[in-house]
């Protein structure tokens, strides 16, 4: 069994924000929900900026699961980890759980204020996202199935991302895994996304990601 | 790539259901990108299900991709409810608060157009029409080819106001053929990237993974530029950061280094550069230490850029396509730059800046048109009575299109009567108000475009609407010698595409057999026939699209072999047949004729900072993208003006703070941003915020070569709001 994971390298990522369009026209999430974030983030003692994209780590000992009290949130054997709409019910435990920040409720918002846009109506599971309840991103499980790469890591332009079979020693992510790191290793849920980080700027990025900014600029 | 779906009943997609809603149901389709007004396009592959386009991804293969953010927002776009749909006249007289626009019919509003350009013609004659497009680019051609065919040399465009014209210029009177640069190829050494920021802008192309990959099998980078972009950030060995509208005070200090030191190739400055003695010469004055109190780099830095650069041959360029011109100095400051990795050689080597042996025949760039279909011969025929003749001289020259700037005067000495604008942009042009009043005053205007856009259709008297990327078959797209064709899907409402609005009124002003009697196709295939192609041959080969064969390999240093020139004799395209660091076009009409440096406007107690307006953000372009798409709009909704972080500090301004940002021509509110991508001294804006629109800020002052404005030169100050 396969267990996927990505790995971003920050010396290639520019900020552009491409992973997070690309992630919106593929899965249609709701207004000020970003599956892909993207940061900025400025170190004036080093004279140095630095953009990082993340999103759910799909973490191998993830503590969402655990923290919900309809077990909605599933690992998959293949690592992926899944909310199941049916079974939430939005209480919300689990964004207090993940450690990332990465965890947010659907607003009950359209783009187009309560109008539907033609694309959005579709029978797809992947572009329904419930209001009240929550929402991660999917590793775009429906494409992996359809043997595609998540839309972020395909849609990239600087070619920053490689999505794989971490357990693949044929893989190239899993070459690439000896000089890469994790971000909050210390939390201890074994994030399954890895990153190249340009000089020593890991300490900086974990204290962006748990100051759990907004997006928008 | 194939696992196990998951374990029972947890399942939420399951492999069967994605396969039904997918491949079975969809349609597949095909089209460009217009976002960043960039044409040749990038590629869209689309699905539909009866006429509704539900997801795009990059065309696979296709020259030009992977799709941007804005790429992928024109989904969104197409779908958006505020779009134009149906013709709109305003009913209200002009200057009333609301213009009062009601629903009218395409007939009517053609007879409108047509019964306003038949009179005029009459009473004016038909130069005192202006014809202009704006972003996108694609309607270029049509719009040419109704200017001539109605008889109006007066067409300009974004191009000839304030974007690629000036550098363009500098390059046509420098090297004697248009070139930015090129990408790295494996032979290049050194990479001279100057006032672009490639990682954002794209050009050419979201090239940056070529840059990186350069980057990583060891090609070195000197990045040029005030900001702290990410191209610096991901690519710079040495970060130069002048002061900006200083570039060619900076580019002579290197000169000065390289001729010093004796490193510039002088076998190649000898044979080929005219003037070369008193360039040498002009540069002498310009020590690193004199440079770094102009351009506020450290000497040093100077001294290693010229060495980096000058001893790895060979070595490339990417200039900016408007980052270096927008200041009072800009044709000379670009030619400047330019002379840089001539006097080392670098011109058409490869590895260095060359120029395509085999273009593609009868084709310029879709900027351009091609010179058949869009009636050049006829164009060149009317050139005296074109608006900015006396102007600029030199621009007339080499440049078909007329520089735009003046257009407020030439409204108010009554030699322009109406206006006709496809996708055109009132914000474009410093102090905007003025314009916008000039506009108001014709007797006639109209707009095509995809949205009401109140800032520009507010004074005008007509605003039609235009089809999408996904509506339209014109232009098709060729990149290199590769022709590709689009399968668009039907306009929503009643929109029609910009060439079919061209190709319409100039059959109804008599001309049906010159535009083939409104059928889009026809005309693409009136181009397409100089290949032996037709639109069909396009569509047979839709993913894949259609080479034309060159008649022969790359050639290099075609200047040797008489490959550069029209005449066949060997040299540049330029009156000495050599690369001119003293320009005979320049002389003639009494320019400085070496790239000489100009001082910048001054910095004042009262005003001491510099702002820079035009730096590209990778999710927006110029007005475009806020109101179009919220998907990109959320990523920023304020305009956001970058400052030093000491800077702020002095005036205890922190993030997120109103401010007021003022020069002595004007004043917006906008909210502060600290960054040290900011230097030190130079704030920076994004242009075309409606609530905030910089261009206010900017005199109507300009470079006497191009008619370019000051938009990265002027003095400013911040303060809390």
């Amino acid at each position: 069994m396969a267990r996927y994971g990505i790995l971003v390298d920050l010396k290639r990522c520019t900020g552009c924000m491409t992973c997070v369009i690309a992630c919106k026209q593929e899965n249609l999430t709701r207004p000020n929900i970003w599956w892909n974030k993207v940061l900025e983030l400025e170190s004036e003692t080093l004279d140095r900026i630095i953009y990082f994209r993340y999103a759910c780590m799909h973490c191998d000992d993830p503590p969402c699961v655990e923290s919900c009290p309809e077990q909605a949130i599933y690992k998959r054997q293949d690592g992926i980890v899944l909310i199941d709409h049916e079974k939430c019910k939005g209480h919300g435990d689990c964004i207090k759980a993940c450690p990332y920040g990465v965890i947010d409720i659907n607003p009950d918002e359209d783009y187009f204020r309560g109008q539907k846009a033609p694309y959005g109506e579709t029978e797809d599971p992947h572009r329904k996202h419930p209001p009240g309840k929550s929402s991660i991103c999917t590793l775009c499980v429906h494409r992996i199935e359809l043997g595609k790469e998540p839309a972020c890591v395909e849609g990239c332009p600087s070619r920053a991302m490689i999505f794989g079979d971490l357990d693949d020693p044929n893989s190239p992510i899993h070459k690439k895994l000896p000089k890469s790191e994790q971000f909050l290793k210390s939390e201890g849920t074994n994030p399954k996304v890895f990153y190249l980080v340009p000089r020593d700027l890991s300490k900086q990025i974990e204290r962006r990601i748990v100051e759990n900014p907004t997006m928008g600029r | 790539m194939d696992l196990e779906t998951n374990s029972g009943d947890r399942a939420v997609f399951s492999r069967e259901q994605a396969k039904t809603t997918r491949a079975e149901e969809e349609e597949i389709g095909y089209t460009f990108c217009d976002a960043c007004n960039e044409v040749p396009f990038c590629g869209i592959k689309f699905f539909k299900k009866s006429e509704v386009v539900t997801r795009i991804e990059s065309w696979p293969g296709y020259p030009n991709s992977p799709l941007c953010s804005k790429g992928y927002a024109t989904l969104q776009r197409l779908y958006h409810p505020n779009r134009l749909k149906y013709p709109m006249k305003r009913t209200n007289p002009k200057g009333s608060s609301d213009p009062g626009y009601v629903r009218i019919s395409w007939d009517e509003a053609y007879d409108m157009i047509v019964g306003h350009l038949n009179r005029i013609k009459k009473e004016h004659g038909p130069h005192s029409v202006f014809f202009y497009v704006g972003d996108p680019k694609e309607p270029r051609a049509a719009v040419q080819r109704l200017a001539a065919t109605y008889g109006s040399v007066n067409y300009g465009c974004e191009s000839s106001t304030a974007c690629r014209r000036a550098a363009q210029l500098a390059e046509l009177l420098t090297y004697g053929f248009p070139t930015t640069g090129n990408l790295p190829t494996e032979e290049t050494k050194v990479m001279l990237i100057w006032g672009t920021n490639p990682a954002y802008s794209g050009q050419p192309f979201m090239c940056f993974r070529h840059l990186a990959e350069a980057k990583e099998r060891g090609v070195k980078f000197i990045v040029v530029d005030p900001r702290k972009t990410p191209t610096a950030e991901t690519l710079a060995d040495i970060h130069l950061q002048p002061r900006p509208a200083t570039t060619a005070a900076l580019a002579a200090g290197m000169m000065h280094v390289i001729f010093k030191e004796g490193m510039q190739d002088r076998a190649f400055c000898d044979k080929w550069i005219h003037g070369i003695d008193e360039l040498k010469e002009y540069v002498k004055g310009f020590t690193p230490e004199k440079v770094e109190k102009i351009t506020w780099v450290p000497a040093k830095k100077i001294i290693d850029a010229a060495r980096h650069y000058a001893t790895r041959s060979p070595g490339g360029l990417m200039a900016g396509a408007q980052g270096t011109t927008h200041d009072l100095n800009a044709t000379n400051n670009h030619r400047a730059i330019l002379m840089v990795p001539a006097i080392c050689g670098y011109i058409d080597i490869p590895g260095g800046i060359t120029k395509d042996t085999y273009e593609l025949e009868g084709m310029k760039a879709w900027a351009d048109g091609p010179p058949g279909f869009s009636m050049r011969e006829k164009m060149h025929e009317m050139k005296a009575h074109r608006l900015d003749f006396k102007v600029f001289p030199a621009w007339v020259e080499e440049l078909w299109e007329v520089q735009t700037n003046y257009l407020v005067d030439w409204i108010k000495e009554g030699r322009v009567k109406a206006f006709l604008g496809w996708g055109f942009n009132m914000m474009i042009w410093p102090q905007t108000h003025e314009y916008q009043k000039a506009i108001e005053s014709l007797e006639f205007s109209m707009a095509v475009d995809y949205f009401y856009r109140p800032w520009t259709h507010d004074f005008v008297d007509l605003v039609l609407p235009a089809a999408m990327n996904y509506e339209r078959l014109a232009p098709f797209a060729f990149h290199g010698r590769q022709v590709f064709g689009r399968t668009p899907i039907k306009p929503l409402g009643e929109c029609k595409e910009d060439w079919q609005i061209a190709l319409d009124i100039g059959v109804r002003l008599g001309h049906p057999e010159v535009f083939f009697n409104g059928n889009v196709e026809d005309a693409c295939n009136d181009i397409l026939k100089m290949w032996n192609l037709s639109y069909e041959d396009l569509r047979k080969n839709q993913e894949k699209g259609v080479s034309i064969p060159p008649k022969g390999p790359e050639l290099y240093k075609k200047y040797e072999k008489g490959l550069m020139r029209m005449d066949g004799k060997p040299g540049f395209k330029t009156p000495s047949g050599k690369i001119e660091a003293v320009s005979l076009a320049l002389k003639k009409h009494g320019y400085p004729a070496l790239p000489e440096y100009k001082d910048p406007m001054e910095i004042t107690p009262e005003y001491p900072l510099i702002l820079i307006s035009g730096s590209r953000i990778p999710y927006i372009t110029h007005s475009k993208w806020r109101e179009d798409s919220p998907w990109l709009l959320e990523l920023q909704r304020d305009p956001l003006l970058t400052i030093h972080p000491e800077d702020a500090a002095k005036r205890r301004i922190h993030r997120g703070d109103d401010v007021i940002l003022k020069s002595p021509w004007g004043q917006i509110r906008v909210k502060a941003k600290p960054t040290i991508m900011a230097r030190a001294g130079v704030v920076g804006i994004m242009h075309g915020w409606s609530k905030a629109n910089v261009n206010e800020l900017i005199p109507r002052q300009f470079d006497p070569i191009s008619g370019f404005p000051p938009y990265k030169e002027v003095p400013c100050e911040v303060v809390k709001a």
